[in-house]
């Protein structure tokens, strides 16, 4: 009886002390470290990503936190954010004072490649694991390199491959045979472009590159090029950049009198918005891009669906001054992804944290897709198919998912009249 | 390609002579650098921006109105900063961080008044005054689009923003060798010292000369969203570096040198955009070191301080 009484005692007391262990060691808030652009180049991809994050960031704290497995308790969110003005030398001190000075938990990329190239060897000497929000350049995924995880887009290396697979598949028969490819150099568009460039090789289906050239990504006039491309009579023109390049391309395409048989741009699926007042329905009629998930409900098993955070988005920024797009619903998805995986993970070790996003891969849907990532961290769901763009009877711009063909909702014009 | 690369860079190349017009003005008069300069061109972009789309007024007749408004800004702006620095041991390069301070903080502020967004004005505004006039001369209607210039077709907005340059560089010459002020202007810009002690108003001449070369660059900045893609506040920095090295090329303080400096930059630019387009935007720092390195004082260096 004694010893029952003591063991019984001595378990209530390892019991008691191991949950006043945990409560002790509970942080009062999980502290995620975050830069953003509010000016320079990249500010437009920037912001909709931040204001994503800090829309999930608040309706997460409005309901008491995140649940975190570790302290089997919900705890606040604290968003610890920089701006880094697009520069990326500042962007590298930043990162670091977030790891070293701010000490946060969970360290949060700006948005885009630029932006997070400087993270990437900062968060690995530290061992820190760099939660990549939309940075899909492919030399930031590496085997020996744990500390990375992809939340948003596929990598570059087969984002592409719908629209490669296109022209490869569907192009013979639609008369594609030269294909031009202009992209801005880098880490995002170059990637892009050879991913383009060693799908549509490997395909061997008697495409053509018949003129292959990059520009600086600052580049803001591409009339002389329009002009060098038209010369190599493409029926096909793929032109990866920035939203800003994507603006002055099609831009100086319409303001030239050029037409070409097919082209291709990112942003106008990404960025749809931006670009359709600065290029015009009439301008962006035709073209083709990816149909990015701002734009295709997903059914969301986690987090709100398109529809409620968009709603939730209009009323949260009313003033129009950061356009909803794909980057809005990326950063959404990032605290979707970190909500769920601080709900799985053992401790708040970075490893422990790769692992258990790792374990979400191909099991969590949200609005932006299924999440699946592979063994070096690079998003390989959240696919995006290709579309083409068309005016609907207001005049506005819609999407017409034209490949694969088993989600297609169209058939894809060619060419372009 | 190395006609249309030729033509193209000639009429890229004025562009950027309006653009670097008003910032040599300045610097030959007042020896001090606009950093600036770029902002005041992205301020005149959003000024077409918001004429076009609340009056739809097209950027042509917003020209007197950016005129007006940016050399009304531009006298009280002289006189609040550059006394100050010119008073100062050494004017020139206190001015660069000074008005590298106020371009951080006119980006700063157009940032939070507009957003970070691109905005454009539809290309077919400045096209249709070039149709109006190729359907006086055709006797017939002409649809507004591209415009053919020795057998090679341009849009109409580098037609557009060649002859405004040309124009500007012409009142420029007039105002600096056929008027009064121009006389004056002169005069301090070849010895201000000089021209103090013969009794020339010289802050008042300066402040002139200062409103116009903001004006230059708001007027340039209307045609902006038409050769430079969009208009967004981080464009000024970009803008005054480009700026900058067509005047240096030119020389700097010397109007004709910015001709010079902005048509060899054009067709430089276009020709490494044909033929080495991933180094093409390295184009104005090579330039400014080469020009620096063989001619430190530009290519029409020493006419301007005898003028």
């Amino acid at each position: 009886m004694f010893q029952k009484l003591v063991c019984g005692l001595g378990l209530a007391s390892i019991v008691a002390l191991c949950g006043a262990a945990q409560a002790a060691e509970a942080p009062k808030e999980i502290k995620f470290g975050t830069l953003y652009a509010s000016a320079g180049p990249f500010a437009v991809i920037s912001m909709p990503v931040h204001y994503g994050l800090k829309l999930w960031a608040e309706q997460a704290n409005a309901e008491g936190g995140v649940f975190v497995k570790a302290f089997n308790k919900k705890i606040p969110v604290k968003l610890v954010a920089y701006d880094d003005q697009s520069n990326p030398a500042t962007a590298a001190t930043l990162y670091d004072q977030l790891i070293t000075q701010d000490k946060v938990d969970i360290l949060i990329t700006d948005s885009g490649s630029v932006l997070t190239a400087p993270a990437v060897p900062i968060a690995r000497n530290h061992k820190m694991l760099l939660i990549d929000q939309t940075g899909t350049g492919a030399n930031f995924f590496t085997a020996d390199n744990p500390y990375i995880a992809l939340m948003s887009d596929p990598v570059s290396t087969i984002w592409p491959k719908p629209l490669a697979d296109f022209i490869t598949h569907d192009g013979p028969a639609l008369g594609i045979k030269r294909v031009a490819l202009l992209y801005s150099t880098n880490d995002f568009t170059t990637t892009q472009a050879n991913a383009v460039r060693k799908f549509i090789t490997e395909a061997k289906a008697g495409i053509d590159i018949v003129y292959d050239q990059g520009v600086e990504t600052k580049t803001s006039n591409y009339t002389v090029l329009i002009n060098n491309i038209r010369a190599t009579n493409p029926d096909a023109v793929i032109e990866l950049g920035y939203d800003g390049n994507d603006i002055a391309f099609l831009r100086n395409l319409q303001d030239s009198g050029t037409k070409f048989k097919m082209v291709f741009c990112i942003y106008p699926g990404l960025e749809t918005n931006v670009l359709e007042k600065n290029v015009g329905g009439e301008g962006l009629q035709y073209v083709y891009t990816y149909v990015p998930s701002s734009e295709i409900a997903y059914q969301a098993s986690f987090g709100m669906n398109l529809a409620q955070y968009k709603a939730a988005w209009d009323k949260k920024y009313t003033d129009g001054k950061v356009e909803f797009g794909f980057n809005s619903v990326a950063g959404y998805t990032t605290g979707l992804v970190l909500e769920k995986a601080l709900s799985v993970a053992d401790s708040l070790d970075q490893l422990a944290l790769r692992n258990a996003i790792a374990s979400l891969s191909g099991n969590l849907r949200t609005l932006d897709g299924t999440f699946a990532i592979d063994e070096m961290g690079a998003q390989i769901g959240e696919i995006t198919p290709l579309g083409q763009l068309a005016l609907d009877k207001d005049k506005h711009i819609k999407f017409v998912t034209v490949y694969p063909h088993d989600v297609a909702t169209g058939k894809a014009i060619y060419p372009a009249p | 390609m190395l006609i249309y690369s030729l033509l193209a860079g000639l009429l890229f190349g004025l562009y950027f002579t309006l653009i670097g017009l008003g910032l040599n003005l300045v610097f030959g008069v007042m020896r001090i650098v606009n950093l600036a300069h770029g902002d005041f061109l992205m301020l005149g972009g959003f000024l077409a921006f918001w004429l076009f789309n609340l009056f739809a007024v097209n950027p042509l007749p917003a020209i007197p109105i950016a005129l007006f408004l940016f050399m009304m800004a531009g006298l009280p702006l002289y006189y609040l900063l550059v006394p100050r620095l010119l008073a100062a041991r050494d004017p020139e390069m206190l001015s660069i961080i000074l008005f590298f301070g106020f371009s951080q903080v006119i980006e700063a502020l157009t940032t939070i008044a507009f957003g970070t967004s691109e905005r454009s004005i539809p290309g077919i505004e400045l096209g249709r005054p070039v149709a109006a006039v190729e359907s006086w001369f055709a006797g017939r209607k002409v649809a507004p689009g591209p415009v053919t210039l020795f057998g090679q077709t341009f849009p109409a907005a580098w037609i557009v923003s060649a002859i405004v340059s040309a124009l500007a560089v012409f009142l420029i010459f007039l105002y600096l060798y056929r008027t009064r002020l121009g006389y004056l202007t002169r005069a301090v810009m070849v010895q201000r010292e000089e021209a103090l002690s013969s009794g020339i108003n010289v802050h008042r001449v300066s402040a002139i000369a200062f409103g116009v070369g903001i004006a230059l660059a708001a007027i340039s900045g209307l045609f902006a969203p038409f050769m430079l893609g969009s208009i967004t506040p981080a464009m000024g920095v970009d803008v005054t570096i480009v700026s900058f090295a067509v005047i240096v090329i030119g020389s700097l303080g010397n109007p004709l040198g910015t001709v010079l400096g902005g048509v060899l930059y054009g067709i430089s630019y276009m020709l490494m955009q044909s033929y080495f387009s991933s180094w093409a935007n390295l184009l104005p720092y090579l330039l400014l070191i080469a020009i620096l390195l063989v001619r430190p004082s530009g290519l029409l260096g020493r006419q301007v301080r005898r003028a």
